[in-house]
């Protein structure tokens, strides 16, 4: 789908740009899911938790889907499944997923925070505190760069 | 690296020695044979003043007095001060949290900062032509947020506090360098961490 030539041409053209967003979304569509399989371990709180938690990456997943279309570019699409970074048969092993899924979603976004156009620098930075917030929730323990090292 | 105000300034005036120390060499007062190197520096300097003559440079008094520190100095200037007092006060809160069940939140938290204070200084170089600008920022004694001694008081207002440096680098990061807004934009993260879970100490 191309837009008409206009005011969003020539952002439109920056591939560092278009592959930070690219990035990102990948992190938050795998996250999406993830938590669909983090969800089915868990009960009462937890579980709320882990929707509302779902639901945010989902939420950030299509402001992405947006930011890149946008920009006259094709937002490449979900994995039909991911493969999981951990074995998850029990609510402890759900909430160490949701931490470390939490943690990767952050580090997917310092090279978005890199661009020069302020609304996506904001919108990166408020999902790396976004995902250091939940990943501490869930882990009971901050990092001191989150999405960085460590 | 980002270099703090000045930087241009002291590397001008090495070179402006290294000028003056061949000119002694020519002065007739020892009797030194010119060595290569000096012969070269001069024919470099020359060069240089006969380009900069040409350029219609206004000279080397322009040099003074040294630039003013640009934004991104002086944002890192106070991410730096920023942190100092937190550190400064999570000592303070140690002292009278301890034995709580929070002292262990508020040593990791502590932790972090200090953390976050070393990178902050290790994007900052100080050149000597600046230090007496940066000893009036820099280097007074932090003093440490006055804070309640009961808990849970005490992690709401250190929490508060959280909140308030993370949104002042969120806004001071809009306009850094790339890698420096970054490493804010990560310390920012950390922080709005550290006061959810400050805010669910009982």
């Amino acid at each position: 789908m191309r837009r008409q030539a206009g005011k969003s041409a020539n952002a439109g053209q920056d591939p560092a740009v278009i592959a930070a967003l690219q990035a990102a979304l990948a992190a938050e569509q795998a996250a999406s899911y993830g938590y669909g399989v983090v969800g089915s371990h868990l009960t009462g709180a937890k579980f709320a938790q882990a929707y509302a938690d779902g639901v945010a990456h989902e939420r950030a997943r299509d402001s992405l889907t947006v930011m890149i279309t946008d920009r006259s570019a094709q937002p490449r699409p979900a994995a039909v499944a991911y493969q999981l970074p951990i074995r998850v048969a029990s609510p402890a092993q759900a909430i160490a997923l949701a931490t470390l899924m939490e943690h990767q979603v952050a580090a997917a976004y310092p090279a978005l925070v890199a661009v020069f156009d302020p609304a996506l620098r904001a919108f990166a930075a408020r999902r790396m505190a976004s995902c250091a917030v939940t990943a501490a929730r869930w882990s009971g323990h901050s990092q001191a760069f989150p999405g960085l090292r460590g | 690296m980002l270099f703090a105000a000045g930087t241009r300034h002291a590397m001008a005036r090495g070179m402006l020695g290294a000028a003056r120390n061949v000119r002694n060499a020519y002065s007739g007062r020892r009797l030194v044979a010119p060595t290569r190197r000096a012969v070269l520096a001069v024919a470099a300097t020359a060069a240089a003043a006969g380009s900069a003559s040409l350029a219609g440079c206004k000279g080397l008094a322009a040099l003074n007095p040294p630039p003013a520190p640009g934004p991104a100095v002086l944002a890192l200037e106070h991410s730096i001060a920023a942190e100092e007092v937190l550190v400064a006060t999570y000592h303070a809160g140690l002292v009278a949290a301890a034995g709580h069940p929070a002292s262990g939140l508020l040593a990791a938290v502590l932790a972090d900062h200090r953390v976050h204070l070393a990178a902050l200084r290790s994007r900052l170089i100080v050149p000597s032509g600046s230090r007496a600008r940066l000893a009036r920022t820099l280097g007074r004694r932090p003093v440490p947020l006055s804070l309640s001694s009961v808990q849970p008081q005490m992690a709401t207002e250190l929490a508060a506090a959280e909140r308030a440096a993370a949104a002042r680098l969120t806004g001071q990061l809009l306009a850094a360098p790339p890698s420096l807004a970054q490493l804010l934009a990560s310390i920012g993260a950390s922080e709005a961490a550290h006061a959810m879970l400050l805010g669910r100490v009982k």
